[in-house]
């Protein structure tokens, strides 16, 4: 299995794509860095930028990669590997070579110009996404054989997750602003990996005072060890969930 | 060497095989043949569990293959169309399949293939910058590579040169001289005429027919197999005619 996450990760150290991506998040920290005075508000900055490019970075790749591997997934499959060995280490390269990806390209200029809590959680929060993320990928790119299909689906999802889900939640809190429903949002708020990742960041930060009465019971959870404890369960959880669901489609799946 | 028993296997809009069952002994090299979507590839690939059986079983040296990979370490297999890792070079791969297959030391290789083929010279090529026929080549190293005792050829013949064909054709026609297994799908009947001894015919997802050779130009009194072929076809032909 090791072998395999090797390979792949030495396949896509010489992509340009993955390159390029490292570049971008390099160039995009350093360059908040040297604009920002305050790093409290560069940690918010770099926080936006990360939110917005590494889903749909990760979904993309992940899903393009994913079909271009199929042929040569298909050698391996011929060699007297278990099924199983071999998704399993496609799937860790991935994961780790975006992971990598990220500490090289925001984790170098963030240890260099703010070595700090603030820090440490973005970045954190950033491979756990990135796990998260391809796991998401793997289970609608295995399911759909269709590579324009599955490709849609996950632009699609990336969609959801990016806007809509904030605007449907916004739209439930105006609606019910009068009741006490900050638990509720609280809730709901872990059904979207990126708003947990928001969310945690968030809370480290002197942003977190601007929340207002209700981010109170944000503060009070997020702002614990409990929250913490939860959040990062839940990104495991998400991780493993549907790490699981792509491997019982790829399980079944007839190359 | 490998037991089919009662194989079937249906995708959704076409039944690719039907309770198929089939026998392969040692020192036999097989044909199978059969009109497009006639399920010779959808068979190869049960056997390797890349597709897995609706219902039947199958086992390959003694070894009920849903139970786990291992067998595979017996078999060669050469698919119909392969495509590489863009990135990756000819040397890379070879090394990562290697790699792969600790359990072989690099004694036993059998390199015949790969030094008739040259494939050193294209050792710092890309694989995405390799021909069809190239590729083909470096494929059928590949199968060879570990004298395996089956072996599994999907379209061997499709892209290669006049001269790397009778390369191929001679490997093979030593592998079952030496007992081992040899499974060939073409749709190039000629291609097959010296490298097979059995031949089994497929159509429907059904077998037509599965016999040797010798057997086959005694019925047909012909000697190549495609003229051999094209009378069983018509002979069958009028058989359903007259019912």
């Amino acid at each position: 299995m090791w072998k395999i996450t090797n390979y792949i990760l030495r396949d896509l150290s010489k992509s340009w794509i993955i390159i390029g991506y490292v570049l971008l998040l390099f160039v995009a920290s350093w360059g908040v860095f040297s604009i920002e005075n305050e790093p409290d508000k560069a940690i918010l900055n770099l926080l936006q930028i990360l939110l917005l490019l590494l889903p749909l970075f990760t979904l993309v790749f992940t899903t393009i990669y994913y079909y271009n591997s199929l042929e040569f997934i298909l050698l391996l499959l011929a060699q007297p590997i278990d099924r199983k060995k071999i998704y399993r280490g496609f799937a860790m390269g991935l994961m780790g070579t975006l992971s990598l990806c990220l500490l090289l390209g925001m984790g170098i200029p963030i240890m260099i110009h703010f070595p700090s809590n603030q820090g440490m959680m973005l970045l954190l929060c950033g491979l756990l996404l990135t796990t998260t993320f391809v796991a998401i990928a793997l289970f609608l790119s295995s399911r759909l054989s269709d590579k324009a299909k599955g490709m849609g689906a996950v632009l699609l999802l990336w969609s959801f997750f990016a806007f809509l889900f904030d605007g449907m939640l916004l739209l439930f809190m105006y609606q019910f602003g009068a009741y006490p429903i900050e638990s509720a949002v609280l809730a709901i708020s872990f059904l979207n990996p990126i708003v947990i990742a928001r969310t945690s960041v968030l809370m480290t930060t002197e942003a977190a005072a601007m929340l207002g009465l209700s981010g109170a019971v944000f503060k009070d959870f997020f702002g614990s060890t409990l929250g913490f404890t939860v959040s990062l369960l839940a990104f495991i959880g998400y991780t493993t969930l549907f790490y699981s669901l792509s491997w019982k489609n790829f399980k079944k799946k007839d190359m | 060497m490998i037991t089919i028993n009662n194989i079937s296997k249906s995708y959704p809009k076409q039944k690719a095989l039907d309770s198929v069952s089939l026998e392969f002994l040692s020192g036999q090299s097989i044909a199978l043949i059969g009109p497009n979507g006639s399920g010779k590839t959808t068979l190869i690939k049960i056997i390797l569990s890349l597709v897995k059986p609706d219902e039947g079983d199958i086992t390959v040296l003694g070894q009920d293959i849903s139970t786990s990979g291992v067998y595979r370490k017996d078999i060669g297999y050469m698919p119909q169309i392969t495509r590489f890792p863009e990135n990756m070079t000819v040397r890379q791969l070879f090394r990562l399949v290697k790699d792969l297959r600790a359990d072989i030391s690099s004694t036993s290789y059998d390199l015949d293939l790969y030094s008739a083929y040259n494939i050193e010279s294209m050792n710092a090529k890309p694989l995405y910058a390799l021909s069809g026929g190239m590729k083909q080549k470096v494929s059928a190293a590949l199968a060879f590579l570990f004298d395996p005792d089956i072996l599994i050829l999907d379209e061997p013949t499709a892209a290669l040169d006049p001269i790397s064909n009778e390369r191929l054709k001679e490997k093979i026609r030593t592998s079952y001289e030496k007992e081992k297994l040899v499974l060939i799908t073409s749709h190039i009947l000629s291609d097959l005429d010296e490298i097979v001894n059995h031949v089994v015919y497929l159509m429907e997802g059904k077998i037509a027919f599965h016999k040797s050779i010798e057997q086959l130009r005694l019925e047909t009194d012909e000697t190549r197999l495609n003229k051999i072929i094209v009378t069983l076809l018509q002979q069958m032909e009028h058989h359903v005619e007259n019912h």
